[in-house]
């Protein structure tokens, strides 16, 4: 009697449970990501979100599974990129790309994420490490810095070896710069400035730090800092080490403006307008990352992540977590040559 | 010490609670109430999204207000009219609830519709097109605002120049098409000679523009058809301020933020706007109204403006050009 009325408590448990989650998962022929850049007017940002948007298509044709992008601008607010977070889940994202506004307060995203057990491929802004050790559906994909760093320092140290009155352009024996920095918060900020200014001094470029500033990556900051600079400083500046090409447009823009020329520029990301200001030998130089293959690893293991698969082998994870662009150097010589 | 009664109620009580339990978790009993999400996909006859910054914002704040779900698509090709079909029944087999839709073939789209292969409610943008199947349309008058553009032309150059219709070439897209219409009609009016170039060559403008001898001696105003057309020559002009010292004056249509910039610089003399936000904004509350059938206003029609750098900071322009999502 006992043993009939368990097996018959059991059967009900299971009929009722099966009501459940009877539907078999079939397999997936959509997938949606979920996109929150930190700011949709930076310019590398955009050129990433515009390859992303190609490589979408790319995907859709190629694969036959449908690919609805969701991208958000979260116009440098956190709190913003939070409620974005929310609203792609509540939406049914399968997984999201975020561009983090604040590296160190990717915390309440995560939470979100792994609560609704939804992916998250990080990019461009590196959450800190104990953040991303928290679960193991988080990824990020970006430059290593300190490489970026390296290369540009580089390019000035090839030119001085070969042309050193290219680079000490007063024939004073010393190679007098300005720095535009990017936000203080931005990991790859402080990385950049410390190892661009390090590989000129291991390469034997004789610098000397005229004055630096903190232009949050933008060009019109950065051309209202060089501004300042030409008026204080006028024809001792030789060199401009930016951490990126947008601030060192602002610097050309502020150049063109008082008519100096001669003055070297170098920049960081190789971004469309960068690349240009390179065809008309407004800039010497810019470190570019790969970013077809930058905005590719985005989209593959998004991809990946959304249809349940493992990471794409073609961008190979760093501790399974981190997949790191290569980048080049891009200097006005070698597009000359080139055409 | 529990008897054998006692035994079966307690069994019973805790197959009562067992039974709750599941029920409460499979919503038979407790039901959350269902706030319904509109599905709402918006196609457009471009490749990419550069020319619907604005638009989009109208859109993303009527998505939030609405509690929609928009997916903004964009085409392989542009102004492929074929693939445009293909992602229309996609999406409606998909679930959508209703579509917004740029027509990159107007005659296509608007003939399929009068098939009833398509069966959620429709929003038709750009011209005023009607036809069974057609369940909204949100208007803009390209013909008045290349009409606008040509007057201003006549109004401020000399007798003896010339205007050079910048356009595309292969099939264009409506609204140039309608845009071209207006801008011809009004020069013709006026007398004044006017010649089309078509963007050819690697190089597009650049290597036309780059051959002096071109350039009439009565100087020459350039009208470009599109907002590719006119960033691509603003680009172009700024780059080369002897060649800008010999263009009278560079008009257009459109307000993206490239536009707008080189608008404030003084590269492009004068631009025919329309509201795009509010344009995105209603064509997703007509979209969620119609998968009600509300059957509501199935006409919206929106004024569209001429302006150039003085306008820019005029209030009421400044607010619809920048707007704030």
């Amino acid at each position: 009697m006992r043993g009939r009325t368990i097996l018959l408590l059991c059967a009900a448990c299971l009929l009722l449970t099966g009501c459940q989650g009877g539907q078999k998962e079939e397999e997936k022929t959509s997938i949606r990501i979920g996109i929150s850049l930190y700011r949709g007017d930076d310019t590398f940002i955009n050129n990433i979100r515009s390859i992303l948007e190609e490589k979408a298509k790319e995907y859709e044709r190629e694969k036959g599974i449908k690919v609805t992008l969701d991208i958000q601008d979260a116009k440098g607010s956190q709190n913003t990129q939070n409620n974005q977070v929310e609203r792609f889940i509540s939406l049914g994202c399968d997984v999201l790309c975020v561009n983090p506004v604040d590296r160190m307060d990717a915390s309440v995203i995560i939470d979100r994420a792994m609560t609704a057990g939804v992916p998250v491929v990080f990019f461009n802004r590196q959450p800190v490490e104990e953040d991303m050790n928290r679960w193991d559906q988080l990824y990020y994909i970006g430059v290593d810095a300190k490489e970026t760093a390296v290369l540009q320092g580089q390019m000035v140290v090839d030119l001085y070896r070969r042309q050193p009155e290219a680079v000490d352009i007063n024939g004073d024996g010393v190679v007098s710069y300005v720095l535009l920095e990017g936000e203080s918060s931005h990991q790859d900020s402080l990385i950049r400035t410390e190892w661009s200014i390090q590989t000129l001094k291991n390469g034997g470029v004789p610098i000397e730090k005229i004055t630096g500033g903190i232009a949050n990556w933008e060009r019109s900051q950065a051309s209202a800092l060089m501004e300042q600079w030409l008026a204080a400083y006028g024809d001792d500046i030789e060199l401009v080490v930016s951490n990126n090409d947008d601030m060192a447009l602002g610097a050309i823009d502020a150049l063109e403006r008082a008519g100096v020329t001669g003055v070297n520029v170098v920049g960081i990301d190789g971004t469309t307008p960068g690349l240009e200001a390179l065809e008309n030998g407004k800039m010497l130089g810019t470190v570019s990352a790969n970013k077809e293959n930058y905005a590719g690893a985005i989209l593959e293991l998004a991809a990946g992540c959304a249809l349940g698969q493992k990471p794409p082998q073609e961008y190979p994870l760093t501790d399974g977590t981190y997949y790191w662009t290569p980048q080049e150097i891009l200097i006005y010589k070698d597009i000359k040559e080139n055409q | 010490m529990i008897g054998k009664r006692g035994k079966i109620v307690l069994l019973l009580y805790i197959l009562f609670l067992v039974v709750l339990f599941l029920m409460c978790s499979t919503d038979l009993i407790i039901r959350e109430p269902e706030k319904e999400v509109y599905q709402i996909a918006v196609i457009i006859e471009d490749v990419r999204d550069d020319n619907y910054g604005n638009f989009k914002k109208g859109m993303d704040q009527a998505a939030v207000e609405l509690n929609a779900d928009v997916r903004f698509i964009t085409l392989y090709e542009k102004l492929d009219g074929d693939q445009q079909m293909e992602l229309i029944l996609r999406e409606q087999q998909d679930g959508a609830d209703a579509l917004v839709v740029v027509p990159a073939d107007e005659e296509q789209v608007v003939g399929t519709l009068a098939q009833k292969q398509v069966t959620v409610p429709v929003i038709l943008l750009g011209s005023g097109f009607t036809g069974e199947g057609v369940t909204g349309t949100i208007v803009t008058d390209y013909k008045g605002m290349g009409e606008a553009a040509a007057l201003r032309i006549l109004e401020s150059v000399p007798s003896g120049a010339v205007v050079w219709l910048f356009s595309e070439p292969g099939r264009q897209s409506v609204m140039s098409r309608l845009f071209l219409e207006g801008a011809g009609a009004a020069l013709d009016e006026g007398k004044i000679r006017y010649e089309t170039v078509v963007r050819d060559g690697e190089q597009g403008f650049a290597e036309f523009l780059s051959v002096p001898e071109r350039l009439p001696e009565g100087g020459v105003v350039i009208l470009a058809e599109s907002q590719e057309t006119l960033t691509e020559t603003a680009g172009i002009l700024e780059d080369s301020p002897a060649l800008r010292d010999k263009v009278l004056g560079l008009y257009g249509r459109g307000s993206s933020l490239p536009i707008l910039n080189y608008l404030d610089k003084g590269v492009i003399t004068g631009v025919c706007v329309a509201d795009e936000f509010s344009v995105g904004y209603f064509s997703v509350l007509m979209a969620a109204r119609a998968s009600e059938r509300f059957d509501g206003q199935k006409t919206l029609t929106t004024s569209s403006y001429y302006i150039e750098k003085k306008d820019l900071r005029d209030p009421a322009y400044e607010k619809m050009l920048y707007p704030i999502e």
